[in-house]
């Protein structure tokens, strides 16, 4: 029991556009233990961005249980939503989101300015995350100046600068070429290795293969 | 490690940086004009006191004809011959009077050595140096005997006795007024423009007698400069000199032929006129400042449009919405200060070029430094409001969808 990291009971979720509610998650049931790698693919419209929302406190379920380290979260105030994002929960998104004002180093360093304060350290701990995701020599570098792959790296950089328990990648190879795609699967398992949980939405099945466990997602439930 | 922090909080401020100068056009237009305006009426104000020092509280002038004052300015609605030097005779009787000129104005070209100009003669007595406190550059005053004498000599405007004779001495030297010869027996020290707004270095007086028959040839006055022992007698010489006059001219009050004019009358006018304009020119400006914000406020509305990307990261990354909340409002108002500031160095230059220019005192009015800037901070917090509300309403979800 005390292995288990996050688990989802009987969820539900309902949008209401108008007068019409589209049913998209329909009694979703997941269990994922510490050290995880899942990679969750279905058709398009199935309902896995949805899912990735809720999983990472983006968004509310309309029915169910959400149990986030076996405390119930969907309940929790907004200040306490932001607090576990910002300390336990890593985001990679497939058009990586990045600041284009900022530099490699400023974006890595941007969850901190919602924890409060930067240290010295933490802009050293930046350099070394950068460095080790093959980006040393970009530190300075606008997003505009870097290619998609190491866009995507400075990304997992800044998913990973609080020590996230959690890491969700929504197509996180999505826009990239096969050789960027390589390296940041590369860079996923390492850090699935090192004792990360990883849920990862995709819709190529390669990549899917290189995680641990694969679950699909089909008209709002999953199916073996 | 603060300045980090306020990069990675605001740095979006100066991403596009032509729209920014866009958006605070507004307010640079409304916090300069507000700068300078306020700064031209301080300046105005100072000069209006300055000017009225040199006219002195404790003179009083009777004006023929019925003068009103306008725009700060003496003016004579008709020219009547009904003031007479007679009138000048009785009124030195009055116990208060400590000197008393009589004053007829004319203009003529003046000659010397070939150069010809154009001025204005005024026909006064020896008291009047006095009563106006001018002082002298060089030579003397007007003798009482010259002016019983009808004699032709002159005291030179510091501006004409510039323009006749350059750096040469002109005390002693012949000059022509109307082709008539004067002697020189003194120069002015520079005046400047008076409270009436006369240029009183551009001027030659001489002997009121000599104005009145060799050379304009008139038997009535344009005015009696008086001056009284103090300040606090001038009301009541002006009710003795208005009984005197009235009865001297055989009239009832509401004919009165002349008209008595005191440095104050002229500074409550001077100080009404300018109330007047600056408040106007306030209210134009702060509807500048107020149309400045509007424009903060459509670009903020389509930056938080274009950053919705940006605010959603920022709320999956732990931001609660308060903290976005407080960023665009902080935005906006750096944004709106920043206008301000630019809008205020533009009027100060201004204020550094054309306050010399105009001959005014250079003033730095502290009071609407302090109130312009808290205007552009109130007005940017006004105009951040609805567009960071817009900000903190934005659904994170939105990141995972596709692009
Ligand atoms: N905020 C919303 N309001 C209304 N409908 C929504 C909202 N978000 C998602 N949907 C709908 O829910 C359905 C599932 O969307 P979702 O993005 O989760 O699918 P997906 O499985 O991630 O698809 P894809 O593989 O194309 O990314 C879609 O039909 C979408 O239109
Ligand atoms: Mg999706």
């Amino acid at each position: 029991m005390n292995n288990i990291l996050l688990q989802l009971q009987d969820l539900h979720k309902t949008f209401q556009i108008g007068k019409i509610s589209y049913h998209i998650l329909k009694g979703v049931n997941l269990t994922v233990e510490k050290g995880e790698f899942l990679a969750v693919m279905g058709p398009s419209g199935g309902g896995k961005s949805t899912l990735l929302n809720i999983l990472g406190l983006l968004d509310k379920p309309s029915a169910g249980l959400y149990l986030f380290e076996g405390k119930e979260v969907s309940s929790l105030i907004m200040r306490d939503l932001a607090k576990i994002r910002n300390e336990k929960i890593g985001f990679i998104f497939q058009a990586f989101h990045l600041i284009p004002w900022a530099t490699a180093e400023e974006n890595v360093l941007l969850p901190l300015l919602y924890r409060g304060k930067i240290e010295r350290d933490d802009v050293e701990r930046a350099k070394v995350l950068l460095e080790r995701l093959g980006l040393g020599k970009h530190v300075n570098f606008k997003p505009s100046e870097l290619s998609g792959g190491q866009q995507q790296r400075v990304a997992i950089a800044r998913a990973l600068i609080n020590n996230p328990t959690l890491l969700l990648a929504d197509e996180p190879t999505g826009n990239l070429d096969s050789q960027s795609s390589k390296e940041v699967m590369d860079i996923l398992e390492e850090l699935n290795k090192e004792g990360l949980t990883i849920i990862m939405v995709t819709h190529d099945p390669e990549i899917a293969k290189r995680a641990g466990k694969v679950k699909i997602l089909r008209d709002g439930v999953f199916v073996d | 490690m603060n300045i980090l922090i306020l990069k990675l909080l605001l740095g979006g401020i100066f991403h596009k940086k032509l729209r920014l100068i866009l958006s605070i056009l507004g307010i640079i237009i409304g916090v300069s004009a507000l700068f300078v305006m306020n700064t031209f009426g301080e300046a105005a104000k100072i000069k209006t006191l300055q000017e009225i020092e040199t006219f002195g509280p404790e003179i009083l002038i009777v004006v023929s004809g019925q003068a009103r004052v306008r725009a700060g300015r003496a003016l004579q609605a008709e020219q009547t011959t009904t003031l007479k030097l007679e009138d000048a005779q009785a009124l030195r009787k009055l116990s208060a009077i400590r000197f008393i000129s009589p004053l007829y104005t004319g203009s003529a070209i003046i000659r010397y050595h070939g150069r010809n100009l154009s001025t204005v003669v005024q026909g006064v007595n020896e008291d009047y140096l006095k009563i106006r406190k001018f002082s002298l550059y060089s030579g003397r005053n007007l003798l009482k005997e010259e002016i019983m004498g009808f004699k032709k000599v002159v005291i030179l405007g510091h501006k004409v006795k510039r323009e006749l004779f350059g750096d040469e001495v002109a005390d002693g030297k012949v000059i022509h007024v109307n082709k008539l010869p004067f002697t020189v027996v003194g120069v002015l020290s520079p005046v400047g423009v008076d409270a009436s707004n006369q240029d009183q270095d551009d001027q030659i007086l001489i002997p009121i007698s000599t104005a009145m028959s060799a050379l304009f040839n008139v038997d009535y006055l344009s005015a009696i400069y008086l001056s009284v022992a103090s300040p606090t007698l001038v009301p009541l010489v002006e009710k003795q000199v208005d009984e005197i006059l009235l009865r001297r001219h055989k009239i009832s009050p509401k004919d009165r032929d002349f008209n008595l004019i005191k440095a104050e009358d002229i500074l409550k006018f001077k100080t009404e006129a300018s109330t007047l304009f600056s408040s106007l020119v306030q209210s134009i400006s702060i509807l500048c400042l107020l149309v400045g914000s509007l424009g903060v406020t459509a670009i903020m509305l389509l930056s938080v449009n274009e950053r919705r990307k940006e605010i959603g990261l920022r709320l999956a990354l732990g931001a609660e919405k308060k903290m976005i909340l407080k960023q665009f409002l902080i935005e906006s108002v750096c944004i709106s200060f920043l206008g301000g500031l630019i809008g205020f160095l533009l009027g100060f230059l201004a204020i550094l070029i054309f306050l010399p220019l105009l001959k005014y005192p250079l003033v730095l009015p502290l009071k609407t430094i302090l109130v312009s800037t808290g205007l552009t901070v109130l007005f940017g917090l006004l105009s951040g409001i609805y567009p960071a509300y817009k900000a903190s309403k934005i659904d994170p979800a939105i990141l995972l969808k596709g692009l």
